[in-house]
């Protein structure tokens, strides 16, 4: 092989996460902090713009889930023009989110989290006929479980670890003793990951259809940007919907037969992670997936509502136009507000003034009694919330979700153990699982609703009836919101002399990875670290593992503290 | 014969944009058959698979960090490119390195693989690369048409 020359590529850019942890003597959590450490102040590129372009930019802040931004963004502009989007683009959208969240979902859990729980190591060492039991013990219908399937999957795999290409498996934590399944469990798992990498290039194809390309898939203020015509070749017609179709199909079983009995398997492991990782015990959810009107919360398949101090038995309203219920503090952020400091601003009066205040890099330590992060405080109605499918799923489960209520109740009764256990690490990671399933059946219900308005003769998909900015109003605000994987995200536009005013982004991340607030209240990331036994600090696993379960949209820096507040090890992700 | 053209990058932090800069370039200024795809990858990590995996030969513009700074536009081919990734903390942090990786461990490495870098000036939140960069991006893409050239030609 020739020389080896180190080229690396520019970490990409969505911000980075560090999380310090201080431990006790027993190497026990005793309090983290969590700091954004990159400024993220794209509302001041979008100043002054076309509010008709915002959502091309907006879908550029995140490196992944694009379509999240874009759709938030194109709702917030039609929200202030008062814009109605015709029907198909409706189920359009719909069926376009479904596909980004079971898709995320999916690669989420096994291309990032499974590996907290799967040593990849260990799967060398397995019997491929054990692995062979134990796969159509936990799928009987899932056809790749022969043993000869993962005989040469294991030849496959020990080849590319001797060969020193680790590769994808490198630097991680193999062996260490937090790693509960036998080798048989993690071959299937390893199997697993490898056929969702596959699959997952499927799924996402429905953007590009509905889209017109991928990645960065056309929207459009007023409805979406393709033209549906079951006739012709230049249109969305009858065999792109047939692909459509048979996606979807191959997704369903996929879900249904790989991921939710791995999930389950591989929970039966860790049900100790039930006791660790709760956090704030708040949630929120703005919901999403409109059946009539996204400006009507009673059409919503995923329903807005918040729960507070993990009490089941009351879904609070949620109002995210009004003025009083979401605030944003800047008393930990690396912000200055006009006002001062201390009191919260909502997002529409939101203000992005930068001022760092915190230690030169490079520093060992963060100065969390003061400013520490550059992510500002959300707190919806003074209080920290956690946000994304444990929130969702949640308040499905509150509310009576017709589907999602059985999918929990099965899963929960396959683990013996109750609904309080959702409330962990182990719940969230199991809550996006469950959620995934539910989203992959929301693509058959929108595939279906839009083949039945075709039918119907309707083929419009844009409505330009306020495309002109020469209609719109002098000045006019607009909000808009969707529930991305990771959870409520909230655009709010200023539009002044057809352009944009001012434009604030409340992103999912920001509500879990917030610092403390003004009363020196936790959030979610904080919180949920709190309490939970390290095996070996030098091997942050347990830190990873929690972290992971909230899905962050941002890089991380992992820094562990002895008692001391001396550094033991940082793990640095780049 | 599936030529990609992949450009990575995001192009709300300056120069981080550049390898979309140079698909834009490419759209604009070149006619190649339907077999030559230009795809702007942006940062779209794990789910820009299917563009390694489906390619023959693989032209990659990204902005990147050499070792030595000693030309002001770096082309890598193949065993060049180290396929490490690290621990990271989200699954938005997949590098062109890991997606080479992946490739590898499901045997769909393109035949050729060539990577056209620039080491950014400015990485800036904004909209736009700096002067010194945009000045480079005719010099790179024109090394790209070279390279797609040569591989239409069946020379490589």
């Amino acid at each position: 092989m020739a020389k080896r020359i180190v080229v690396d590529p520019i970490p990409r850019i969505e911000g980075h996460l560090r999380i310090e942890a201080k431990l006790d003597e027993n190497n026990v959590i005793s309090d983290a902090y969590s700091s954004g450490t990159m400024w993220r102040g794209l509302e001041l590129i979008l100043r002054g713009r076309d509010p008709r372009d915002a959502w091309a930019f907006t879908q550029r802040i995140c490196g992944v889930c694009t379509t999240v931004h874009a759709l938030a963004s194109v709702r917030c502009v039609e929200d202030a023009l008062g814009i109605d989007v015709p029907t198909n683009a409706r189920i359009i959208r719909n069926l376009m989110n479904a596909t980004q969240q079971t898709q995320d979902h999916l690669v989420h859990f096994y291309h990032l989290h499974a590996l907290d729980w799967v040593d990849v190591v260990s799967a060398l060492s397995a019997d491929p006929k054990e692995t062979s039991d134990l796969a159509q013990a936990v799928s009987p219908s899932w056809p790749k479980s022969s043993v000869g399937y993962f005989k040469d999957l294991k030849v496959r795999l020990t080849s590319f670890v001797e060969s020193g290409q680790l590769g994808i498996f490198s630097n991680a934590y193999w062996g260490h003793k937090a790693y509960k399944l036998p080798p048989a469990a993690n071959l299937m798992a390893v199997a697993h990951y490898l056929e969702a990498l596959e699959f997952q290039k499927e799924i996402v194809k429905i953007h590009a259809i509905f889209g017109g390309k991928n990645p960065h898939p056309n929207y459009v203020v007023g409805g979406m940007a393709c033209a549906i015509d079951p006739n012709k070749d230049t249109a969305i017609n009858i065999e792109q919907l047939n692909q459509v179709k048979r996606i979807i199909d191959q997704t369903q079983t996929f879900i249904d037969q790989v991921y939710i009995p791995d999930l389950i398997a591989i929970a039966g492991f860790y049900k100790d992670w039930a006791q660790w990782g709760g956090g704030v015990g708040n949630f929120l959810s703005f919901g999403d997936f409109p059946e009539t009107d996204v400006d009507d919360p009673s059409s919503l398949m995923w329903p807005r509502g918040a729960i507070l101090n993990k009490d089941l038995s009351t879904i609070h309203d949620v109002d995210p136009h009004s003025l009083s219920e979401i605030r944003e503090e800047v008393s930990h952020s690396w912000y200055s507000y006009t006002d001062g400091d201390e009191k919260g601003l909502h997002p529409s009066e939101g203000q992005t003034n930068a001022k760092y205040s915190g230690p030169q890099p490079p520093f060992e330590h963060l100065d969390v009694d003061n400013k520490y992060s550059w992510l500002k405080t959300p707190r919806w109605k003074d209080n920290p919330m956690e946000v994304g499918p444990l929130a969702r799923v949640l308040i499905g489960y509150v509310k009576g979700v017709p589907m999602l209520v059985d999918t929990v109740n099965h899963v929960l009764k396959t683990l013996d153990v109750g609904p309080e256990a959702l409330f962990s690490t182990l719940g969230r990671t199991a809550a996006r699982g469950i959620e995934c399933k539910q989203t992959s059946g929301f693509m058959r219900h929108y595939y279906d609703q839009l083949v039945a308005n075709i039918k119907k003769g309707d083929y419009q998909t844009f409505n330009n009836e306020m495309w002109n900015p020469d209609q719109w109003p002098k000045e006019a605000k607009g909000f808009g919101y969707t529930e991305a994987p990771r959870g409520a995200l909230g655009h709010w536009i200023h539009i002044k002399d057809k352009k944009i005013e001012d434009y604030q982004i409340v992103v999912p991340s920001t509500w879990n990875a917030s610092p403390r607030d003004s009363k020196g209240r936790s959030g979610p990331y904080e919180a949920a670290l709190k309490g939970t036994p390290m095996e070996n600090p030098e091997q942050p696993l347990e830190v990873l593992r929690t972290i992971h379960s909230f899905d962050p949209c941002l890089a991380c820096a992992s820094h562990i503290f002895d008692v001391n507040g001396d550094e033991i090890t940082s793990v640095k992700i780049s | 014969m599936r030529i990609n053209v992949l450009g990575l990058g995001n192009t709300m932090f300056g120069d981080e944009g550049f390898g979309v800069e140079v698909i834009r370039y490419l759209e604009k200024n070149t006619d190649f058959p339907e077999n030559v795809h230009l795809i702007d990858g942006g940062t779209q990590g794990i789910y820009l698979l299917d563009y390694i995996e489906s390619a023959d030969y693989l032209l990659v513009f990204d902005a990147i960090i050499p070792v030595e700074y000693d030309r002001q536009v770096y082309l890598y081919k193949n065993d060049e490119l180290p396929g490490f990734i690290y621990r990271k903390m989200s699954s938005h942090q997949v590098g062109l390195s890991e997606l080479i990786s992946l490739a590898r461990l499901q045997n769909k490495v393109p035949k050729d693989l060539i990577l056209i870098g620039i080491p950014p000036a400015d990485l800036n939140m904004g909209v736009g690369l700096s002067d010194t960069v945009l000045a480079l991006v005719p010099t790179a893409a024109n090394m790209g048409i070279d390279t797609i050239k040569s591989w239409l030609n069946g020379k490589e």
